[in-house]
């Protein structure tokens, strides 16, 4: 594990006119898997386009092993990136298409090396064919194999799940492991809270432009578990059943919508475990128990409430 | 200063699609009018191997076809994203510019050379020199330098650069230099008259001397090299 840390913003922002895609971002990398977590427009793009040198910060600095990308571009020989475009050369083959990049990012045997990275995400077979033919997921797979041939110690990977079947998921989330277990910095971009469970130890989760959150994955998801949550429950007896939740303070409010109930629980576990029992009690029949608004908007609305009301 | 693997791609990349079938077509168009109308013997054949390079070789088939093919070499990828592959690497931003304009220009002589040399032979017909090819040539060549290395330039600053390249030779070359002599100074197309018809006749090349001309050009074509790559640098990619 590198002392240095491979990945540093201190107060980075970027914006586009009015319009603010990332505000005042801090943090930094070491060595290992992080998650990038946010929703569409969070400003993950624009994050990790500042991470590769693609554009510039409208305030703050980011160094990326230790050095400005603007001012030495020899450190793209140590980065790799997988960026979120679709586009290759179509008239070259999967195989020649890493070996260029491998060439331009110095390596000595670059064929050799397109070979060995190719094979890495399952797409030896397909090496010799030309990329104007490729699925969306073989695609994916060409953009992570050019990230990794030229041995990077730091990798930038934007969605790489995206368009792949769940065995090459399965494949490519083994080799992000398998990235981040060897030492290096890897950065891997998702707006699906699972799909960054799966892959990363630690997580940065953005919503419109702001850090809401860093951590560990298991700390930010007992975080989400934490919030008050609406559920809507389905029960013969409603009144009644309503009145015992009430009278044991296991919710924060409650309305009825048509036949259904609708709570706000602060602290879904309990009132998980106590419901079958005053439901029991009052001789209620439960149909239906659903968690209302569990999507990813509403934990990223919940996270970003709470920086705010944390004084961010 | 060139990297040569990235030449090749770039190369090869603007030979892909159709563009080069199309834009053959329009360098074409020099050798048939030669054939046509050189053949029916209305002008001196120096006259109108002269006009047709003032005319026609240099404003609107060289100034086209390097437009076109100086958009394909860097505009095409900055819009489609494959640019982010060369950027990721060491190679400095200035040594791009510098391949995807000479791969831009490789493709453009590629297309206008044989051209150019066909129809100064077939106008001339038996009266040809070297002179009178060599330096149509080099006029050809070098307004082409220029145009490839604006078109990289207006690349960088928009997403329709064969757009604004089209409506500056339309409109400022082919329409505003014609009655307002001054605004020759700012054409790439004089310029390149001004070398093209030096070997081919005495008279009619009023815009410079084509020892200024190459300077011109050359200048010209160093400071929106320049200009690209500046701009490259501050720009974000897609």
């Amino acid at each position: 594990m590198s002392a240095t840390p491979a990945l540093v913003f201190e107060g980075v922002s970027r914006w586009y006119g009015d319009t603010v895609a990332l505000a005042d971002v801090s943090f930094s990398l070491g060595a290992g898997v992080t998650g990038l977590l946010g929703h569409n427009g969070a400003g993950k793009s624009t994050a990790l386009k500042l991470c590769a040198g693609f554009t510039q910060p409208s305030s703050g600095t980011v160094r990326v092993l230790g050095t400005d990308l603007s001012a030495s571009p020899e450190a793209y020989r140590r980065i790799g990136i997988a960026h979120d475009r679709d586009a290759l050369w179509p008239f070259l083959t999967a195989r020649a298409l890493v070996a260029l990049c491998a060439r331009l990012r110095g390596v000595a045997d670059p064929e050799a090396a397109a070979g060995r990275a190719l094979a890495e995400v399952g797409l030896e077979d397909a090496a010799d064919r030309k990329v104007k033919g490729f699925s969306h997921g073989m695609r994916q797979r060409v953009k992570l194999a050019q990230a990794l041939a030229h041995d990077p110690e730091l990798l930038l990977l934007d969605e790489p799940l995206n368009g792949l079947d769940p065995a090459q998921r399965r494949g490519v989330v083994s080799l992000i492991h398998r990235l981040g277990d060897e030492g290096r910095t890897v950065l891997v971009s998702s707006h699906v809270l699972h799909e960054v469970e799966r892959m990363a130890p630690r997580v940065l989760v953005l919503v419109n432009g702001h850090l809401v959150a860093s951590g560990s994955t298991t700390a930010i998801r007992e975080l989400i578990a934490d919030r008050p949550r609406s559920i809507r429950l389905v029960a013969t007896q409603g009144r009644a059943l309503a009145r015992e939740l009430v009278g044991a303070g296991l919710v924060e409010s409650l309305r009825f919508d048509d036949d259904a109930i609708v709570v706000e629980s602060a602290d879904v576990e309990r009132f998980s475990r106590d419901l079958p029992r005053l439901a029991q009690g009052v001789g209620a029949r439960l149909s239906r128990v659903e968690p209302v608004g569990d999507d990813l908007e509403s934990v990223y609305a919940y996270l970003h409430q709470r920086a705010r009301g944390v004084g961010r | 200063m060139i990297s040569w693997p990235v030449y090749r791609l770039t190369l090869r990349s603007i030979l892909d699609g159709r563009k080069p079938l199309a834009l053959l077509f329009l360098a074409l168009v020099p050798v048939v009018a030669a054939i046509v109308f050189a053949a029916a013997g209305e002008l001196d054949p120096r006259i109108f191997w002269a006009r047709l390079l003032q005319r026609l070789v240099i404003p609107t088939v060289t100034a086209f076809v390097a437009v076109v093919l100086g958009a394909s070499a860097i505009g095409d990828e900055r819009e489609d994203g494959t640019i982010l592959y060369l950027v990721s690497t060491p190679l400095p931003r200035l040594s791009l510019v510098l391949t995807k304009i000479l791969a831009s220009w490789t493709a453009s002589m590629a297309l206008l050379a044989p051209a150019v040399v066909v129809a100064g032979l077939v106008s001339l017909d038996s009266r040809a020199d070297a002179s009178q090819i060599l330096w149509p040539l080099l006029g050809v060549a070098l307004s082409a330098l220029c145009y490839c290395a604006v078109t990289a330039w207006l690349s960088m600053l928009s997403r329709r650069p064969v757009v604004i390249g089209a409506l500056y030779i339309l409109l400022w070359e082919g329409s505003i230099a014609t009655f307002a002599a001054s605004a020759d100074r700012f054409s790439i197309a004089a310029y390149g008259r001004a070398i093209a018809v030096e070997g081919v006749l005495d008279v009619n090349a009023p815009d410079a001397s084509a020892a200024t001309a190459v300077l011109v050009l050359l200048g010209a074509a160093g400071v929106a090299a320049w200009a690209a790559t500046r701009r490259f640098t501050r720009t974000e990619l897609p």
